[in-house]
């Protein structure tokens, strides 16, 4: 899964760091219409079904983050 | 006869001079302080050298930023917003154009500043300069010697030879906007305004001059709540915000996110959008949402004060309405110009032209660029009669409203901003191993495209790019052909392109 989310990360914004950066929501690195870009391609991608509720700082300030998020969103 | 902010500001810090007059996530501040401080920048900004020149303004998304620019009209200079975010060789191209002497900038932009090359005789730092008390006298003295068509502001846009374009606006242009625009969307002491716009980009006006004209309340949003929007209704409701003037982008994301799935902005009675075309899509849902509240499409370009007409939206909107850009505000000169310069009868296509006390008095230190745009009116042989023409495209209804159909150049509005894809094709053959390049745009799903041939790859040019251009100026798709598509006449087949991005 790691390396799907990577792949779509890259294609997204190939210029940011993804591995290293940790704050990528607090630190305005990634804007909003990154993350309406991004929720469409994870919903395609992982099956999952994204609410506002999930849409918080801690779930997409890291790539671990949206890992837990995906991981959780998939057993529900 | 006011003739400048400062005389706003002065009647609202003593009719509400205890009442919040700004406020952010964690910080709020009265009309009466807001003056005090402004007045302690200016006086500090005036001690510091006796030049006219534009004070570049660095500062955070909170209330001081907004002492900071009154602070810069008091000392009877203007100020030019900056976001130290942008690319370091924008920021300095800007600095360079504006010959920027003095820096005002916040605690947490000042190490930024001091990289930039300014020592601290040329910076004031706003936390020190709030704590000293004013020089009356002497910012009385400056005070008496302004003139309403003294300038206020200096904005930047994007410009199609790639330098940015830094348009600058009077008090009076200003003071005719805010005035119109507390008309049509009924402002009064008893709202309370939501910031979207950052604080530097034109749209920020209205939520910066118009608690000083009405006694009203702005409150700055924090910028996460934007991307993160689970807390933003009850963030509003918390506040109690009333009315807000935001980018068409910034509506639409909120519903890409399925903001109101959470629920609702219960205060919230009155919206104004502007620019680029609203989505019917986009509005149903806020109508559906929000059945009792008045919408307002406002249409205009940053050279006439960020405006030309509004349209109130009394029908029930479909996924395929198409709104109007509707009727000139009040002070507002607004007309049709066809291509050899003539009249347009009602219902034929011309540019949108505009003239008026709104026009901006020009771009910064750039003479050539502004002849070319603020033109005497040709239909006009009498007297002395400036215009500025938008490069849009109208049709005037024979009920005077007016409808928009495109541009006449290569600029588009994407996510709220002025782009000019020459710009982003300039940046993008910056590149090394980048051959030629051609930008176009899927307004429909807001992405820039750009096309290119050599041995780049993708991110070696968005790398590039981010150097120099601000975030929303990068292509989302790129792709690499191994020849830009021409027609026979040597053109870029941009239908080709196009048919490419689907």
């Amino acid at each position: 899964m790691r390396e799907q989310l990577m792949e779509i990360l890259e294609e997204l914004r190939p210029d940011v760091d993804f591995e290293n950066e940790k704050q990528l929501i607090t630190d305005g690195i990634l804007e909003s219409f990154d993350i309406v870009a991004l929720v469409g391609e994870l919903c395609d991608a992982f099956d999952i079904e994204l609410h506002v509720e999930d849409l918080v700082p801690d779930n997409f300030n890291s790539v671990e983050g949206m890992i837990e998020l995906i991981e959780k969103l998939q057993d529900e | 006869m006011e003739i400048s902010v400062l005389d706003w500001l002065e009647v609202s810090s003593k009719k509400y001079a205890n009442k919040v007059a700004f406020s952010d996530e964690n910080d709020s501040i009265t009309f009466g302080r807001l003056r005090r401080y402004a007045q302690s920048i200016g006086g500090a900004i005036a001690d510091k050298d006796g030049g006219k020149s534009p004070v570049a303004v660095f500062s955070g998304r909170n209330i001081m930023t907004v002492a900071a620019f009154l602070g810069v009209v008091y000392s009877g200079r203007c100020y030019a917003p900056l976001d130290s975010k942008l690319p370091v060789t924008r920021i300095r191209q800007i600095l360079e154009t504006l010959s920027a002497s003095l820096i005002v900038t916040d605690r947490e932009n000042l190490d930024f500043v001091l990289n930039l090359g300014y020592d601290e005789n040329s910076i004031i730092v706003i936390e020190d300069a709030v704590s000293s008390e004013p020089d009356i006298e002497k910012l009385s003295s400056v005070r008496r010697f302004a003139t309403e068509d003294d300038p206020l502001y200096i904005i930047f846009t994007s410009g199609s030879t790639g330098k940015p374009k830094g348009v600058m606006t009077s008090h009076r242009s200003l003071m005719c906007y805010i005035d119109a625009y507390m008309r049509v969307m009924k402002i009064s002491e008893n709202d309370v305004l939501g910031n979207q716009s950052p604080l530097d980009y034109i749209a920020a006006v209205r939520d910066i001059y118009l608690p000083l004209l009405t006694g009203c309340s702005t409150v700055i949003i924090p910028k996460v709540y934007f991307s993160s929007p689970a807390g933003l209704f009850d963030f509003m409701n918390e506040r109690k915000i009333t009315s807000v003037g935001w980018s068409v982008s910034g509506l639409t994301v909120l519903t890409a996110l399925g903001v109101f799935k959470h629920g609702k902005p219960q205060y919230l009675k009155k919206i104004c959008f502007s620019g680029s075309v609203m989505p019917g899509k986009c509005l149903k849902e806020w109508q559906e949402n929000l059945p009792d509240a008045m919408f307002v499409n406002q249409y205009g370009p940053t050279e006439a004060t960020a405006s030309c007409t509004y349209y109130i939206v009394n029908e029930k909107v479909s996924d395929d309405t198409v709104l109007p850009i509707g009727l000139p505000y009040r002070n507002y000169r607004v007309f049709l110009l066809s291509e050899d310069n003539k009249a347009v009868p009602v219902g034929g296509e011309g540019e949108i032209c505009v003239s008026g006390p709104i026009l901006a008095l020009g771009y910064y230190n750039d003479p050539e660029r502004t002849a070319a745009s603020f033109i005497q009116n040709p239909l006009n042989h009498s007297y002395r009669e400036l215009i500025y023409k938008t490069g849009d495209i109208g049709v005037m209804r024979p009920d005077g409203i007016l409808e928009f159909h495109g541009r006449k150049d290569r600029q588009i509005k994407h996510l709220g901003h002025r782009v000019e894809l020459d710009e982003v094709e300039l940046a993008a053959g910056r590149t090394k191993g980048v051959g030629e390049c051609a930008a176009v745009y899927d307004s429909e799903k807001e992405i820039i495209w750009l096309f290119y041939t050599g041995e780049a790859s993708v991110k070696e040019i968005a790398i590039q790019m981010r150097k120099d251009l601000p975030g929303f100026m990068i292509p989302r798709k790129m792709k690499k052909l191994e020849a830009i598509p021409r027609l026979p006449n040597g053109k870029i087949d941009n239908g080709a392109l196009k048919n490419l991005t689907e």
